[in-house]
């Protein structure tokens, strides 16, 4: 494992525990007291509370930032781990690839119901979006050799990420008029 | 990405390259998304919509200036989340607070995306032929979760033989003559009135909802928030009435 993929670790995962925490805190806030309007929940579009009281926010039967939590803090740790300058084997390397497609999969499932279904954005759950596609990304490009992918690697995560904005600005085109 | 078979020299030109195509991707991606935005704006800035588009004579009102100084024309969609967010939070404290100085009216623009926003706009131009419009477009509103969402209280609803139930209630609470009112509902009267507003709405340029029109202007907030909104809202009919 490279030192530049311990790092993203680190940072990329910290980020998205950071957003699973928020989310979970403010669901417990609703939960607490149902007025509570989430302080993400700015206007129709953007709105956390939509989107967190919708039945994909809870895909499995519980909140999907549980899933987060648990999983980012692995990302994490792993990142601390492999800064030590342990280099893990290949097998769990292959784990880490599965449990970062599972969670990119996971997360276009999340994008497209957001975008298409709920028709509303959460910004905590949009940086989650954001991080884990270069998880993914570099956890692929690190276990496999990969060189033509290599020399592009982020102008294929930059065409990602415009594709992602392109989506949001299209699905929400008309809704917000201005 | 043959041209060199050298693995050093490709490793440095792939790094050159990579980061000059990124750069290029997002100088183009800025630059496509900001070019639209621009070119929207300064679309949207063309002089004035006629009121023969925006209120033609017999439109429905919500308020009245006996001199017709300034009108306000909001083309809505009733089972739109956003409406419902202006109505509650903006148009309806506008319609209270500027009653018999400003000229309010409504006009239909239900979008595809909502399936009960036709039926819903059937039911208040049914209401109007009745002289109830203003009755009817406020049950609406008031009433929005219980027609407008599924049951879940989430997505909207699809539930067109519930929401017409639910609108006869309405209908019957205003005073209506019920059997009329459902009569109406399927009338190609009804229809021809919510088809005209349609057509009006895109020649004047309305591409969403709430699209809200001041003076012949469409007004674009740009505030984060709906207190914003009805701040700007507030300040562009004070400048109107100012005139």
């Amino acid at each position: 494992m490279s030192r530049a993929l311990a790092w993203l670790y680190v940072v990329g995962g910290g980020i998205g525990l950071v957003a699973a925490v928020a989310l979970i805190l403010e669901r417990l806030a609703v939960l607490a007291d149902p007025t509570h309007v989430p302080l993400c929940s700015i206007n129709p579009v953007v709105s956390c509370g939509s989107v967190m009281e919708s039945p994909q926010a809870a895909a499995f039967g519980f909140p999907n930032p549980l899933i987060g939590i648990a999983a980012f803090a692995v990302v994490v740790t792993v990142g601390v781990v492999g800064l030590t300058g342990f280099t893990p084997p290949r097998w769990f390397r292959l784990g880490m690839l599965v449990g970062t497609a599972l969670g990119l999969l996971f997360v276009h499932w999340l994008i497209f119901a957001s975008l298409y279904d709920i028709r509303a954005l959460c910004p905590y759950c949009m940086v989650v979006w954001a991080v884990m596609a270069p998880l993914f990304w570099y956890t692929l490009l690190d276990t496999f050799a990969l060189p033509s992918l290599r020399r592009v690697h982020s102008v294929i995560l930059a065409l990602w990420y415009v594709v992602i904005v392109a989506l949001i600005l299209q699905a929400f085109w008309d809704f917000w008029t201005s | 990405m043959t041209r060199s078979k050298n693995p050093v020299t490709a490793a440095r030109r792939g790094v050159s390259l990579n980061v000059i195509l990124t750069a290029v991707v997002v100088v183009v991606a800025v630059l496509v998304v900001g070019g639209i935005l621009l070119f929207k704006n300064s679309g949207s800035d063309e002089g004035a919509v006629p009121a023969s588009v925006l209120a033609p004579e017999g439109s429905h009102t919500l308020t009245e200036a006996p001199d017709g100084a300034v009108t306000v024309v909001e083309f809505l969609d009733y089972q739109c989340p956003a409406c419902e967010q202006y109505y509650k939070t903006v148009t309806s404290k506008i319609e209270q607070d500027y009653a018999g100085k400003i000229t309010f009216v409504v006009r239909n623009y239900p979008l595809d995306m909502h399936p009960l926003a036709m039926p819903a706009a059937r039911a208040a131009e049914a209401a109007a032929l009745q002289g109830k419009f203003r009755e009817m477009y406020r049950a609406l509103y008031e009433n929005y979760n219980e027609w407008a969402l599924a049951p879940d209280g989430q997505a909207v609803s699809d539930d067109v033989e519930r929401a017409t139930e639910l609108f006869r209630g309405y209908a019957e609470a205003s005073g209506l003559d019920v059997a009329k009112f459902t009569a109406d509902l399927a009338s190609p009267e009804v229809q021809a009135r919510i088809d005209k507003d349609i057509a009006d709405g895109k020649a004047a340029g309305v591409s969403g909802t709430p699209s809200i029109f001041v003076g012949g202007q469409l007004f674009e907030p740009t505030g984060e928030t709906y207190a914003d909104v009805e701040r700007q809202l507030r300040e562009r009919i004070d400048a109107e009435l100012a005139e």
